[in-house]
C-alpha cells in the first residue's frame, strides 16, 4: 500500500541525519509505530530492502517498538486502552474520546557505524 | 556504533504541506471537503448526482484522484464545472504535495466549494491530511457492515459516514443498525447520511450538510 513512500520519507530523514553526522553507514533503524496507525510493518521492510538500495542504509536493519492503543476522556481524564475499539470512556461513560498514542509512525533512533565507508 | 535520537514523524512533512494547503483554501475563501472510500463504492457517483443540486448556488471545483485514468474526470468535467486530475502513477493515496501542486492550477478566486475525490482504498487515504475542512467517508452497502472494525482509521478521521446503495439494502446482508453502532464506537462525534446515488433517495440530505458545513465556515 503506501508502504513505499512512507519509505521514501523514512530514508530522506535517516540520510539527512546521517550526513548531519558525517557518519558512515546506518547500522540500525529504530521506529516507533502504533496499534492503530495505518501501516504494515512487514511491507515496511520489503520496501526498505528494495529502496535503501546504494543509500547509506543499505544493508541495515530495521526495527520497530509497538505502541499500544491509548484514548484519553475529554470528560474526566481518565486513561485507557479502548478494548475492541469501542472508544468510550470505562470511568464515566462518555464518548468524548482524545487518542493519546496509538497512531505513531516515527523514527525513534538511528545506530551509526563510524568505520564504514 | 552511536545512537542518535531522531523523534521525527513519518507523516511530518506532509502535516506542514496540508497545513499550507488550508491556509491557501482559507485565504481564498474556499470551504472543501476529502471524500474517502474503497474502490466502486460511488465517490464519483455521488459527485454527478449532487454538483447540479449545488452548481447553481455556489461555484463548485473537484480535484479527480486516480491511479491511472482520467475517466471519473470526464464525467465530472460532463457537468460543466472545473475538474483538475491528479494521476498518482500507483500511488495508492493523494497527498497534500499533490494536492498543492493541483491548488496553484485551480482558479480558487471563482470557487466556493472543492470537492476531493480521493483515490479508492480504505486505508492509506486515512493516514494523509490533505489540509481540507472535513473528511467524509462513504461506504456502500454491498461492502459488508464489518468495515468499521476492519478499517477504524477511517472512520475515526471523517466527520460525515455516508451509507449508499440502500436501495440494494434487501439484496444484501447488511445491519445498517450495527454499521452505525460500530462507526460510532470509534467516532463519537461521526454523522451518518443514508443515500442512493441510483434512486437519488437521501442526496439532498448530502448536499445539505455541504451546504450547512458551507454556511458555518464563513461565520468563522
Amino acid at each position: 500500500m503506501h508502504e513505499v513512500s512512507v519509505m521514501h520519507n523514512l530514508l530522506e530523514i535517516v540520510t539527512a541525519t546521517a550526513d548531519r553526522e558525517g557518519a558512515g553507514t546506518i547500522d540500525v533503524i529504530h521506529l516507533r509505530i502504533g496499534e492503530m496507525a495505518g501501516i504494515n510493518f512487514e511491507s515496511l521492510e520489503f520496501a526498505f530492502e528494495i529502496l535503501s538500495k546504494g543509500t547509506r542504509a543499505e544493508g541495515g536493519r530495521l526495527e520497530c517498538d509497538r505502541v499500544a492503543l491509548m484514548g484519553k476522556c475529554s470528560a474526566c481524564s481518565s486513561e485507557f486502552h479502548p478494548e475492541d475499539l469501542v472508544f468510550r470512556c470505562p470511568e464515566c461513560g462518555s464518548g468524548g474520546v482524545e487518542i493519546i498514542a496509538g497512531r505513531e509512525m516515527e523514527v525513534d533512533y538511528i545506530l551509526l557505524d563510524e568505520e564504514g565507508s | 556504533m552511536h545512537q542518535i535520537n531522531v523523534g521525527e514523524d513519518l507523516r511530518d512533512r506532509n502535516r506542514e504541506i496540508a497545513a499550507e494547503n488550508r491556509e491557501m483554501l482559507h485565504r481564498h475563501g474556499v470551504f472543501s471537503l476529502n471524500i474517502m472510500s474503497a474502490p466502486g463504492a460511488g465517490k464519483t457517483s455521488l459527485l454527478v448526482k449532487s454538483i447540479p443540486l449545488l452548481k447553481d448556488k455556489y461555484r463548485i471545483g473537484v480535484i479527480e484522484g486516480d491511479l491511472q485514468t482520467t475517466r471519473d474526470a470526464e464525467r465530472v468535467g460532463a457537468l460543466g464545472i472545473e475538474v483538475h486530475q491528479i494521476q498518482t502513477g500507483g500511488v495508492c493515496h493523494l497527498d497534500a504535495a499533490m494536492v498543492h501542486s493541483a491548488l496553484h492550477q485551480l482558479d480558487l478566486d471563482s470557487m466556493d466549494i472543492l470537492l476531493i475525490e480521493n483515490v479508492g482504498n480504505l486505508v492509506c487515504p486515512a493516514e494523509f491530511d490533505l489540509g481540507v475542512d472535513a473528511r467524509v467517508m462513504l461506504l456502500s452497502i454491498t461492502e459488508g457492515d464489518d468495515k468499521p472494525k476492519k478499517y477504524p482509521l477511517m472512520f475515526s478521521e471523517s466527520r460525515l459516514l455516508i451509507l449508499n446503495k440502500v436501495d440494494l439494502i434487501e439484496m444484501v446482508e447488511f445491519d445498517i443498525a450495527k454499521a452505525r453502532r460500530e462507526a460510532s464506537d470509534i467516532n463519537h462525534h461521526i454523522e451518518i447520511i443514508e443515500l442512493s446515488c441510483r434512486s437519488g433517495a437521501g442526496i439532498e440530505d448530502w448536499t445539505g450538510w455541504i451546504e450547512k458545513l458551507y454556511t458555518e465556515s464563513r461565520i468563522v
